[in-house]
C-alpha cells in the first residue's frame, strides 16, 4: 500500500484523455461511424477496382506468319491498349487456348488462306480493331513491296503537349477532395464528441466533484487531448486504409503525390482539430442540458460548413481568390490549404504563413475558451452568457 | 486540525457569508445545519475551491487548503454527480486515481468500497441503471475510496431510507473513529443531534450557534422548568417572582425563569398546590435550538 500520491498536471490530464477516449470506444454511434466509413472508403476502392478492371491487356494469339506479332504489338499501342501476343501451332491449340481463356482471341493467318479471328463469344471492340489493323498494314506493306516498293517515307507528327499533368492534377484534387471530405467529416464529428461530454459533465452535476480535484483547464486539456488522439487514431487508420489501398490496386500514377496530400491532411487535422475543439468546449460550457446543445455548436458548425463548401469549390479554381484569400484564415484553411497544396502551386512560404497564423489563432481560442469554459463550468443553472462566464472568472 | 476561518462572499449585493468560522478536531463529527439559503453549500464549496471567498480561509493541520491538499478531502456536492455511463467499479477507481491513488491500488480499493456498500452486484453496471438510493452509495464510495483524511458532505443523508441512513451513518462513524474529522449538513436535526459531537448553526449567512449539543443546551438550559402538577388551580405560578408562565395545560406548567429565579422557590409553590407529578429543567431538542437560533436576529443584525 503507498497511499495517495501528489498528482501532476501531466498525469492528471493522462488519466482524464484516458477516460475519455476509453469512454468513447465503448460507445455504439462511435463505433458503429467508423465501420461506416472504413466499409466507404473499402467499398470505394473496390469500385474503383471494378470500373478500371474493364481496361486491362487484350491477348491475343496468332497462328502462322510471325510478322504478324509485331503488327499487332504496333496496333495495340496505336491505339493505346495493352496488348499480349502469343505464338500458338496451329488451330487446334487456338481453340484449346480459348477454351482454357489463355488468350481473348486467336488469329489464324496461314498461307494462302483468309485471315481469320477465332473468339469465344464475340470479338471486343479493341480486339477485332488490333487485329484488322494488323492484318490490313501487313498486307498493305506486302503488296507494296510486291510493286517494289519497300520503304514508305511518311512524315512523323510531332506532339507539343500543353498540359502534360493535366490527368495527375485531376487526381491530386480528386486525393484532395476526398481527403477534407474525410477531414470535415471528423471535425464535426470529433467536435460534437467534446461539446457533448462538456454538457454531460454539467447535466450530470459530476463536474464539480471533479473541479474538487483539479483545475478547469487540466479538464479541458484532458478532454481534447483524449478525444483528439482517438480522431488522430482514426484519421490516420482511414489515410492508411486508404491510401494503401489505393497503392495497392494500383489506381493512382502519382504515388509520392498522393503520400503527400494525405500527410498534409493528417497534419491539418491536428490544426483544425485543436482549433475547433476548443470553440466547441467553450460553447458546450455555456448551457446545462444536452438539448440546448444544438444553439450554441450551430454557429461553429456552420463556419465549418461554410470552409467546406470554399473547400470543394477551390478545387476547380485551386488559384481563384477566394481560394487564396480563405487558405489563410484560420478555420478555414484547413478545409482549404489542403486542396491548394494538392493541385501544387503553393509556395512554401504560403503554407507556413497559413500555419502561422492558425497557431496564432488556436493560442487565443485556447485562452478565451478557457477562460468561458472555466467561468461558465459551474454554472448549472440554464443558459450561461459569455460575459457572464468570462467575469466570473475574473472574480 | 480542520478550521473555517472568518469566510465571506457576496454574490452582488447578496451577502451569502458574513465571517463564518468554526474548528473541527480529528475524530469528531460536526453537524452543520440551518435554514435553506443560509449558506452551507457555499461555505462547503470554499472549502473545496470551487467557491473563492472575499475573505477568509479554510486550514487543514495549519495550512490553507489548496489544489494539492484537497485531493485528501472526501467530497460529496448537494447536486450529486457521477458519470451517468460510466460502470460503477470503473467510476469508483477513476474517483481513487483522481484523488492520487496509483492503478493497482485504486482498483483493489474500489472493490473494497463497492463491496463494502453493498453494491459488489452492480460493480460492472452502468450508474444510470441504479436506483437513487444505490447511485448515492456509489457517490459516497467515490467521497471515500482514496482514504481521505478529510469528509465534507453536503445533505448527505438527503434522499436515503431509515436503512440507507443506518449504513451512512456507521460508516461515517467508522471513519470519525480512524481519526477523520467529518462534516457534514443536514436538515435532519435529531440525526444530527444523534451523531455529532458538536453542531454548528447558520443563519442568514452567519454562525448563530457553535458548540456541543451540551454547550448548546447548556446555554438555554436552566431556563426552561416543566412542572406537572395535577391538583393545581389555574394560575398557580403566576405570582412567582423572576417566572414567566409560558404554558399551562391541567396542571402541565412550562415555566420560563429569569436569571437569578429560584427553582427550589418554584419547587415549594408547585408543593404547596398539592401532589408534584414531574419536576424537571426541559431539555431543548436541536429542533427547538435551532428554531430559537434562526428565528432570533442577533443584535449585529438588528445594527446592519
Amino acid at each position: 500500500m503507498t497511499g495517495p500520491r501528489p498528482l501532476g498536471s501531466a498525469a492528471l490530464v493522462r488519466l482524464i484523455a484516458s477516460r475519455e477516449s476509453s469512454a468513447r470506444l465503448r460507445d455504439k454511434n462511435f463505433i458503429i461511424s467508423s465501420i461506416v466509413i472504413i466499409v466507404l472508403l473499402v467499398g470505394t476502392l473496390g469500385l474503383q477496382v471494378v470500373l478500371n478492371s474493364g481496361s486491362d491487356t487484350t491477348r491475343v494469339g496468332v497462328v502462322g506468319d510471325p510478322a504478324l506479332e509485331v503488327a499487332i504489338q504496333a496496333q495495340g499501342k496505336a491505339l493505346d491498349v495493352d496488348v499480349t501476343v502469343k505464338a500458338l501451332d496451329d488451330e487446334d491449340a487456338a481453340r484449346a487456348a480459348i477454351e482454357d481463356d489463355d488468350v481473348d482471341g486467336v488469329l489464324i493467318a496461314e498461307e494462302g488462306q483468309q485471315p481469320e479471328l477465332l473468339v469465344e463469344q464475340s470479338a471486343g471492340g479493341s480486339l477485332q480493331a488490333i487485329v484488322q489493323g494488323a492484318v490490313a498494314q501487313l498486307s498493305l506493306s506486302e503488296q507494296l513491296a510486291s510493286v517494289g516498293i519497300s520503304a514508305l517515307e511518311v512524315p512523323a507528327v510531332s506532339v507539343t503537349a500543353l498540359d502534360p499533368q493535366a490527368d495527375q492534377d485531376g487526381q491530386r484534387v480528386v486525393v484532395a477532395i476526398i481527403g477534407i471530405g474525410v477531414l470535415y467529416g471528423l471535425l464535426i464529428l470529433f467536435g460534437q464528441f467534446v461539446a457533448q461530454g462538456v454538457v454531460e459533465e454539467k447535466a450530470s452535476r459530476v463536474v464539480e466533484l471533479l473541479l474538487a480535484t483539479m483545475r478547469p483547464w487540466q479538464l479541458l486539456a484532458g478532454k481534447v487531448v483524449g478525444l483528439g488522439l482517438l480522431g488522430l487514431a482514426q484519421i490516420v487508420v482511414i489515410t492508411v486504409v486508404g491510401v494503401t489501398g489505393a497503392l495497392a490496386f494500383d489506381l493512382v500514377d502519382i504515388p509520392g503525390d498522393l503520400v503527400g496530400t494525405a500527410v498534409g491532411v493528417v497534419a491539418w487535422f491536428v490544426l483544425g482539430y485543436a482549433f475547433y475543439a476548443s470553440i466547441f468546449a467553450a460553447a458546450a460550457s455555456l448551457v446545462s442540458r444536452q438539448e440546448d446543445l444544438g444553439t450554441v455548436v450551430m454557429p461553429t458548425t456552420l463556419v465549418l460548413v461554410v470552409a467546406f463548401v470554399i473547400g470543394i469549390q477551390a478545387a476547380s479554381d485551386p488559384s481563384g481568390t477566394l481560394a487564396v484569400v480563405t487558405s489563410y484564415i484560420p478555420g478555414v484553411s484547413p478545409l482549404v490549404m489542403p486542396v491548394r497544396q494538392a493541385a501544387g502551386d503553393v509556395a512554401v512560404w504560403e503554407i507556413a504563413l497559413s500555419v502561422v497564423l492558425m497557431l496564432v489563432a488556436i493560442g487565443l481560442i485556447v485562452r478565451l475558451g478557457g477562460r468561458i469554459y472555466a467561468g461558465a463550468l459551474l454554472r448549472t443553472s440554464g443558459k450561461t452568457k459569455i460575459r457572464d462566464a468570462l467575469r466570473a472568472e475574473r472574480a | 486540525m480542520l478550521e473555517f476561518d472568518g469566510l465571506s462572499k457576496s454574490f452582488g449585493d447578496n451577502h451569502v457569508l458574513d465571517g463564518v468560522g468554526f474548528t473541527v478536531a480529528p475524530g469528531s463529527m460536526f453537524g452543520f445545519v440551518g435554514s435553506n439559503g443560509a449558506g452551507k453549500t457555499t461555505t462547503m464549496r470554499i472549502a473545496m475551491g470551487l467557491v473563492r471567498a472575499d475573505a477568509g480561509e479554510v486550514r487543514w493541520q495549519g495550512r490553507p487548503l489548496d489544489q494539492e491538499t484537497r485531493r485528501r478531502v472526501g467530497y460529496m456536492p448537494e447536486e450529486r454527480g457521477l458519470y451517468p455511463k460510466m460502470r460503477v467499479g470503473e467510476q469508483v477507481t477513476y474517483f481513487a486515481r483522481l484523488h492520487g491513488l496509483g492503478a493497482a491500488e485504486a482498483t483493489r480499493a474500489s472493490e473494497e468500497w463497492v463491496d463494502r456498500l453493498g453494491l459488489g452486484e452492480r460493480r460492472g453496471d452502468q450508474v444510470e441503471k441504479l436506483s437513487l438510493g444505490n447511485q448515492q452509495r456509489v457517490q459516497l464510495a467515490a467521497a471515500l475510496v482514496s482514504r481521505p483524511e478529510v469528509l465534507i458532505l453536503d445533505e448527505p443523508f438527503s434522499g436515503l431510507d431509515p436503512i440507507g441512513v443506518d449504513s451512512l451513518a456507521a460508516a461515517l462513524l467508522d471513519q470519525c473513529r480512524q481519526g477523520v474529522p467529518v462534516v457534514f449538513s443536514s436538515h435532519q436535526l435529531e440525526l444530527v443531534e444523534r451523531l455529532c459531537d458538536s453542531v454548528g448553526i447558520l443563519a442568514r449567512g452567519r454562525m448563530v450557534a457553535a458548540g456541543t449539543v451540551e454547550e448548546l443546551r447548556r446555554r438555554d438550559s436552566e431556563r426552561l422548568l416543566r412542572v406537572v402538577v395535577p391538583d393545581a388551580v389555574p394560575h398557580w405560578a403566576g405570582e412567582l417572582s423572576g417566572v414567566r408562565v409560558v404554558s399551562e395545560r391541567a396542571g402541565d406548567t412550562l415555566l420560563e425563569l429569569a436569571d437569578g429565579a429560584d427553582d427550589q422557590a418554584v419547587l415549594t409553590a408547585a408543593l404547596r398546590t398539592g401532589r408534584v407529578a414531574h419536576f424537571a429543567w426541559q431539555q431543548p431538542t436541536l429542533v427547538e435550538l435551532f428554531r430559537e437560533a434562526v428565528a432570533t436576529p442577533t443584535p449585529q443584525e438588528v445594527a446592519a
